[in-house]
């Protein structure tokens, strides 16, 4: 083995332009970080003044500034709540429909898989018109839920689509023997689907998780209280506009990412699992 | 028969609660959509039935075209800038040509956790005039009064845009493409290279082919992804300065709830639907010699 990789090693010139393009990519990454993390510790003074030198006392007030002043907390929170609760209904709604269209034998569940991937195409901006009317008609906006069922209605295409091809793996045999026990089907989903489901659940709720803490758009047309705002939102409104302070700004972007940082330190692993594999869907 | 009844009564249980969210958020707001996009409103009062009349207004419509010029930008850096680098990132990981893959391949993803807002917050600060390249051209240059103008010319505005999606979108293709070349067995490398078969070749002859599928599908994750492109522009330029970075859904978004248009903004998220199920179909026409299925 050792051998044959030996000899079938790519050329020099492809290894340096590899290692180039490599290099490229995570400085781009790495640096405008670590420059925005030491730039966040200065005074707006010295940030004017000296761009690029780390800084002279590093401090944290501007965190503390930027936590209160932008009402971050509160940000934080709802974030928490947006994605905690999005993402757990997605699972168990996609997983259940999953087991649906893919273990009982009726026509319609063509129908459903068909609906379901058409969805795919739909972008959240051809509905955020007539879906903010519907909301103002039914007093959703300004409330969680008025946030929560739209995050969970744009997840669940791609997340029954994920689930159908794992759960149209289970043996059939698994299913029929419990049947033929006199099972009921929910104690069948319970007990036996959802057990056997483990791998695909950790793709579903992490690729949930981060498209739900990331979203922007329904957060920020369906809310107008600073009480209901998610971090993307508050963040993007506290550093863009209304603030001058460089310290403040670049305090409150570090506040925003600083949490994918450590669910990709954790996570990175199955994220880059779970892209690649939404893919493989032959 | 009973027992049949129930075992239906189970299967819509399990099926229905997400299809009825799923219909009620997004089937039937397109619906209304479309009915919306063949009146006049201002979201209260009357509405006045104008028949065509928004989507020939669009027409007419300079910052439509403008809108529909950065669309297609988006998914040319998509089409000839991420998908063919993010296939070589993933080539060159899988072939091992660098050492330490996995920490290449770790650190060139994470940009595609960060949310998009924030990202254009980021790299708006890189490129403002205290940010660290400016301040770096000027260290380098000597020339003190250096800042970027380019957000302020009508032609090249949107550039740094796309460069910040090629940034932060390129490592998604990446991922894809190496999830899929792990499935080619390594034995089709190997003999292509003993029978004198050069890298160029290999990459180009061999791989390419056998990811046409995979191409495809990122081809239509690209076109629908640029369609989507709203949150990093918003939260970069806003479509400013005079709409030279707008984007059809920010035109479409800015039209409904900033001018309060509703019939336009939505026949606008119509056309927009329109336009990614159309290069969907274009794009399934044109890769289909590639051997897709």
């Amino acid at each position: 083995m050792e051998k044959t990789s030996k000899l079938i090693a790519a050329p020099v010139a492809w290894r340096a332009v590899a290692y180039v393009l490599m290099i490229a990519f995570v400085v781009l990454t790495i640096f405008p970080l670590f420059w925005l993390g030491y730039s966040s510790l200065k005074p707006h003074a010295e940030i004017i003044q000296h761009p690029m030198a780390l800084p002279r006392s590093p401090s944290f007030d501007n965190y503390v500034n930027a936590w209160t002043e932008g009402k971050l907390d509160l940000a934080m929170m709802n974030s928490f709540i947006y994605t905690t609760v999005a993402t757990v209904s997605t699972l168990f709604l996609a997983l259940a429909a999953s087991f649906g269209v893919t273990k009982f034998p009726y026509k319609s569940r063509k129908f459903f898989i068909g609906a379901f991937s058409l969805g795919l195409m739909i972008t959240m901006h051809a509905v955020i018109v007539p879906l903010f009317l519907v909301e103002v008609k039914l007093h959703l906006v300004n409330t969680r839920i008025g946030v929560i069922i739209p995050f969970i209605a744009f997840n669940l295409p791609m997340s029954i689509l994920i689930g159908v091809s794992y759960v149209r793996g289970i043996p059939d045999a698994i299913i029929e023997s419990a049947e033929i026990d006199g099972a009921k089907y929910r104690w069948i989903f319970w007990r036996i689907i959802f057990p056997l489901c483990t791998p695909v659940v950790a793709t579903i709720v992490i690729l949930a998780f981060l498209q739900h803490w990331n979203e922007f758009l329904f957060v920020f047309v369906f809310t107008t209280k600073a009480a209901m705002k998610s971090l993307p939102v508050a963040i993007t409104q506290f550093a863009g506009r209304l603030n001058f302070e460089y310290g403040l700004q670049y305090a409150s972007l570090v506040i925003g990412i600083l949490p994918m940082i450590i669910f990709y330190i954790i996570f990175h692993a199955q994220l880059i699992k779970g892209f690649g594999e939404g893919s493989l869907k032959e | 028969m009973n027992y049949t009844a129930s075992k239906k009564r189970s299967y819509l249980s399990f099926v229905l609660p997400a299809f009825v969210i799923y219909i009620g958020v997004i089937i039937f707001p397109v619906i209304f959509s479309c009915a919306l996009s063949f009146v006049d409103w201002k979201g209260y009062g009357p509405m006045k039935f104008v028949g065509l009349g928004n989507y020939a207004r669009m027409f007419a419509d300079p910052v439509f075209f403008i809108g529909l010029r950065n669309n297609i930008l988006i998914v040319l850096i998509s089409v000839f800038g991420q998908i063919p680098l993010g296939m070589l990132l993933a080539y060159m990981l899988h072939r091992k040509m660098v050492r330490h893959a996995d920490f290449f391949e770790v650190l060139i993803f994470l940009p595609i956790t960060m949310s998009a807002v924030i990202v254009a917050q980021l790299w708006n600060r890189i490129f403002s005039p205290v940010g660290i390249l400016p301040s770096f051209v000027r260290l380098v240059t000597g020339n003190q009064d250096f800042v970027m103008k380019i957000f302020e010319n009508q032609t090249f505005a949107f550039v740094p845009i796309m460069f910040v999606l090629l940034w932060q979108h390129t490592s998604l293709y990446m991922v894809i493409f190496l999830a899929n070349l792990q499935r080619i067995p390594n034995s089709v490398i190997e003999a292509a290279r003993l029978e004198g078969a050069s890298e160029g070749t290999i990459f180009l002859k061999i791989i390419t082919p056998m990811l046409g599928g995979v191409i495809f599908i990122n081809s239509i994750l690209a076109i629908s992804g640029s369609f989507k492109s709203f949150d990093l522009i918003y939260s970069m330029t806003g479509g400013g300065p005079a709409h030279y970075t707008e984007v059809i859904a920010m035109y479409m978004y800015n039209t409904t709830f900033v001018y309060q248009n509703y019939g336009y903004g939505s026949a606008l998220s119509i056309i927009i639907i329109v336009f990614i199920v159309a290069s969907i179909l274009l794009t399934r026409l044109v890769t289909r010699p590639m051997g897709q299925d």
